[in-house]
């Protein structure tokens, strides 16, 4: 008898358990696939003239300044190119980078060396490695594909006077440092305002945090933003100068020809 | 005489005396739980000392880690196949995920980025694609894989030497430690990994190397050994003292004596809040050695109880007549330690205090405790005991008796041979090795040492120094002069025979150089223009870990930091290439100057502080220790004579050693201050119960002393305190012995040295000191001879 009512017990409870689930707003995958959207593919195409600071452990700091370009070739999620101009430091003053970022395969980069008067063709097996030397690496600055990751809701929190999605992002293959992410999603803009990266031992190692969101363009945007190794200490912080949607980027310009000699007009 | 009526009073009142030691012995004993250890030598110099100042320094600015574990690989037939490849990724996944490990530096070829030239890429036109990626992704499976990473290992001289050896037997993974990791349980991690993951059967062999094994490794043995060899010397010095006296009571006494005297010392250590250190481990040994001291009483109080059958007054005429010989001997032996107290060194203070504090703990129960316990002691068994004691009818004291009439004899020719011995000791001296090797403080047996030896054979080195190149310019180090200069360095280096490798900031540029230049080798040089420099290091910035640039250079390229892996753990390996680095600046100018840091260089320093602060020590304890003598013999010319003995044995120990080839270590360095108070302890003895004995068989007012009257005299003393001599020497020696079969060389070298020295400081007493007094008899006595 008793068995027969922890069975029925389980039964209802099974029936009624989707139904619960459907009863939310988005699952995880549609709240990171929104958040990819928002913080990577805002806009038809961006351009931002960036101040990147190194930090060290013990308080040193190199800078990096670069004006990147960014065009949109399909709906979020799809292609993108990217173009980087780099100002600072002097000695690599000219120097430019380009990205073929495809969802299915590994991105083409080309990289002109200025010195040389020289483009090679970089082919870059480890998307999770460093950007110049910074605490980014590749996908942190292009985006990482949605369906890389299995996505469940953790919880759902404040940060702040905003509400957040708080997502945990579990790599689907071994080849990626971490062993699983947090993002704290925010619930208007869908843009993360901190991520915790944490080791295959399960400790946190990284942490994002959106420092300044401003909407420019009608498009809410992260102005300030900071990833630190909690591990090492070292920390980078990015500070976009002038941000601005929409601009009719040219095809053209993301051309090996413009790699040499960027357009002024699209770098200043 | 205050001391006397403690005698009296512990005689009068035994119970109240032992239950009160036992009392204060229980209030010390309520500290222990409180006990701290530091088993880390680096502790030896104070946080704020200039070397550690220094490296942490170093460290923070080129983001280096303290201490790096060195896993070694190596396959007889070639680590390059499936099966080692894919066991070596294996390992090091789960060494990734082991506490303390600083994962994201850990170098293997699994985590280790390469920035290669694939020509067959050739899309552009001009030259290829840049491959940018980790040098083993994933452990490949078939032989073309297997190729292609034997041509990216071989085409980079980064990696040769530091991950892969030049015959390919021999591959590393170089494992960081988090500040604060303790390196034998991260070593020990390792090992149980390799166990469950490693290629055993296919042949591989693991070896785990690296400082902080060695010092972590060192300091958990050396807690266990004093743990073990503590209670077995205290056994073994338990049943010598009952074979010589056969009475388990005062063997026990003697026992309880030592033990209080390490509780009331140990106690207040750890009561008054101070980890226990190397030093202060061996503290336990070392009171229980000197505790053996009150054998003198003992001695003295068998011939006594002889003579008056009255167990009470025997006991008060003993103490009348060693109180003084067996408290100066304390307060020469608490000098010795005290010394210490002056030292630089904090633990080596720590060490001086705490043997001083037991040694006056243990001349307190000499007049209180061990009096008292006389009492308990029935007098049927004090009879037989003391009838067995007869100096004449007795072996040991008739070859006393005999070793001291060759001296007294053959006066000249024993003095002769001595001067001879000393001179050939001094010559060995002379050529004393002073170095220092943490890895040789292991057995060549050991893990520990098998590990080393292995890896340098085939790797570029398990120690690393740094030369730290500083400018004073920013950007300076990316200037084409700065760049060369720093490879001509490395390559002058490298011809030290203790290098293996060294590495740069200019190997990387050279690096990129030369890819970028579809790896033609004319490029594998420093480019002409600083503009060159500065956007291939920007690219290298790109292509491999930030930290591999931060290790190498500084933020603002002021600094630059070359690697010196050196294939010995010899503190003079460092020595050498400082001095080499001098060398290459005086002849080659340069705006650069250069300063060594790394753990390296730290053991060169710290052994070379302790050492001197020894060799100081060791000179302030002589002078003490002589001056504690003349204060004691009341006269500078007997000082003079009982300095002898222990000068003679020293200098004998160091020749030895210095023609032995041993290096003259930090542990050697140590033993010799604490030799000291202790050799001195006979010659006390020796010469008080020689001057009291003379003294008493004198007729009042007589003008001179005769020739015969010192012959019996000495004769007198080298029997009866002589035996006392002779078994606290060989009681004291039985206890250090123990520490022969140690598995650190350093107990060895104590063992060894202790024993050596405590015989033959008892030998020299016995002969020379009768030598020396019938010799210069005429200079001695101040009425001169008749």
């Amino acid at each position: 008898m008793r068995r027969l009512c922890f069975f029925t017990f389980f039964a209802v409870f099974a029936v009624l358990l989707p139904a619960g689930a459907f009863a939310a707003p988005l699952s995880a995958n549609e709240v990171m696939a929104k958040s990819d959207a928002a913080y990577y593919y805002p806009g038809r195409d961006f351009k931002a003239r960036m101040v990147m600071r190194l930090v060290s452990a013990g308080g040193q700091q190199r800078l990096r300044e670069f004006t990147m370009l960014r065009k949109n070739y399909g709906p979020p999620g799809g292609r993108q190119k990217y173009f980087i101009y780099f100002f600072r430091p002097a000695d690599v003053k000219d120097m430019t980078f380009m990205v073929y970022k495809y969802p299915d395969r590994d991105s083409d980069r080309w990289l002109y060396i200025p010195a040389l008067n020289m483009v090679r063709r970089i082919a870059a097996q480890d998307k999770r490695s460093s950007f110049v030397g910074s605490d980014f690496s590749y996908e942190d600055v292009s985006g990482r594909n949605v369906n890389e990751d299995t996505h469940t809701l953790a919880r759902e929190e404040k940060i702040g006077p905003r509400d957040c999605y708080v997502v945990k992002s579990t790599p689907k293959t071994a080849d990626v440092e971490y062993s699983y992410k947090l993002s704290w999603i925010d619930k208007a803009t869908y843009l993360p305002l901190r991520e915790q990266y944490f080791d295959k031992r399960g400790e946190l190692y990284k942490v994002f945090m959106a420092d300044e969101v401003k909407t420019i363009n009608g498009l809410p945007t992260i102005m300030k933003r900071t990833m630190k190794n909690v591990q090492s200490g070292h920390s980078t912080v990015v500070e976009f100068e002038k941000a601005a949607y929409d601009l009719g980027l040219p095809d053209n310009l993301f051309s090996e020809r413009f790699l040499k000699q960027p357009p002024r007009k699209w770098i200043e | 005489m205050q001391k006397f009526s403690l005698v009296r009073f512990s005689v009068e009142h035994p119970k109240l005396v032992v239950v009160l030691s036992v009392l204060i012995t229980m209030l010390f004993a309520t500290q222990f739980p409180k006990i701290r250890t530091d088993t880390n030598p680096k502790n030896m110099l104070p946080a704020t000392s200039d070397v550690r100042v220094w490296n942490n320094e170093v460290e923070k600015t080129f983001g280096l880690y303290k201490d790096v574990i060195v896993l070694g690989i190596r396959n007889e037939k070639g680590v390059l196949n499936a099966a080692t490849l894919a066991s070596m990724q294996r390992i090091t996944d789960r060494i990734l995920g082991l506490k303390g490990v600083a994962a994201r530096d850990v170098s293997s070829f699994g985590t280790i980025d390469n920035v290669t030239m694939d020509r067959a890429k050739d899309r552009t036109g001009d030259g290829g694609t840049l491959e940018v990626g980790p040098l083993m992704p994933d452990a490949p499976k078939t032989q073309t894989g297997i190729d292609s990473l034997r041509r990216e290992l071989y085409g980079n001289p980064l990696f040769i030497g530091r991950i892969i050896s030049g015959d390919a037997k021999m591959a590393a993974i170089y494992v960081p430690l988090e500040k604060g990791a303790n390196g034998k349980l991260v070593a020990d991690a390792i090992r149980r990994i390799v166990r469950q993951e490693g290629g055993q059967k296919a042949g591989d062999e693991y070896y785990v190397a690296g400082d902080p094994v060695a010092r972590d490794t060192f300091g958990v043995e050396m807690f266990r050994l004093m743990a073990v060899f503590a209670p077995i010397a205290g056994m073994v010095m338990f049943l010598i003292r009952y074979l010589m006296f056969r009475d388990l009571f005062l063997s026990i006494t003697l026992m309880m004596d030592a033990m209080m005297s390490i509780i009331w010392s140990m106690g207040l250590l750890i009561g008054l809040g101070f980890p226990i250190h190397i030093m202060s481990s061996m503290a336990p040994v070392f009171l229980m050695a000197i505790a053996t001291d009150s054998m003198h009483i003992f001695n003295e109080f068998y011939f006594r109880f002889r003579q008056l059958r009255d167990k009470k007054a025997a006991i008060i005429e003993t103490m009348r007549a060693v109180s003084r010989p067996v408290r100066n001997t304390a307060l020469a032996t608490a000098a010795g330690f005290t010394v210490l107290l002056f030292m630089h060194i904090v633990p080596v203070r720590i060490f001086g205090g705490l043997v001083a504090f037991g040694t006056l703990c243990l001349r307190l129960f000499s007049f209180s405790f061990i009096p008292a316990m006389f009492t308990f002691v029935k007098a049927e068994k004090l009879e037989k005991i003391a009838r067995s004691e007869d100096a004449d009818s007795d072996k040991t004291a008739r070859f006393l008796k005999k070793l001291a009439g060759f001296g007294i004899r053959k006066p000249a020719a024993t003095v002769v041979i001595g001067f001879l011995l000393f001179m050939v000791a001094v010559v060995g001296i002379t050529k004393t090795n002073i170095n220092n090797n943490l890895v040789e403080w292991f057995k060549k047996g050991s893990d520990v040492r098998v590990a080393d030896t292995v890896i340098n054979r085939s790797l570029g080195g398990t120690s690393t120094g740094y030369i730290v190149s500083i400018s004073n310019e920013d950007g300076y180090i990316k200037t084409p002069a700065a760049m060369r200069y720093i490879e001509g360095l490395q390559r002058d280096l490298e011809k030290l025979p203790v290098v293996g490798k060294t590495t740069s900031v200019a190997d990387y540029v050279k690096r990129i150089n030369f890819v970028l230049h579809g790896n033609d080798p004319k490029y594998f040089a420093v480019p002409p223009t600083e503009q060159m420099i500065g956007q291939y290091l920007f690219l290298f910035s790109m292509s491999a870990k930030p930290s591999d640039l931060d290790n190498v250079v500084d933020y603002p390229f002021e600094k630059a930091n070359i690697w010196v892996q050196l294939k010995t753990w010899d503190a003079r390996a460092m020595r050498d290439v400082i001095r080499e680095v001098g060398r290459y600046k005086a002849a080659h100018a340069t705006p650069m100057d250069f300063k060594p840091a790394g753990i390296a260089y730290f053991n060169l320093v710290w052994n070379n502080e302790v050492l001197w602060d020894m060799v100081k020590g060791f000179m302030l304890a002589l002078i003490v220790v002589f001056a504690i003598l003349a204060y004691d013999f009341r006269s500078v010319k007997w000082a003079v004579v009982g300095y002898m003995p222990l000068l003679f044995t020293i200098v004998l120990i160091y020749g030895v050693i210095g023609f032995s080839g041993k290096n003259f270590d930090m542990p050697i360095s140590v033993l010799s201050t604490l030799s000291l108070g202790m050799a001195v302890d006979f010659a006390i003895h020796f010469v008080s119960r020689f001057r009291q004995r003379l003294s008493e068989s004198l007729p009042a007012g007589a003008g001179g002393v005769g020739k015969a009257q010192i012959a019996e005299a000495l004769l007198w003393t080298a029997q009866r305190p002589g035996k006392g001599i002779l078994r606290n020497a060989v009681l004291f020696a039985s206890a250090f012995s123990v520490m022969l079969f140690a598995p650190l060389t350093p107990y060895i070298t104590v063992g060894a040295f202790i024993v050596s020295m405590m015989l033959l400081s008892a030998l020299m007493t016995i002969i020379y000191l009768p030598a020396l007094i019938t010799l210069g008899s005429g200079w001695l006595f101040k009425g001169g001879t008749r």
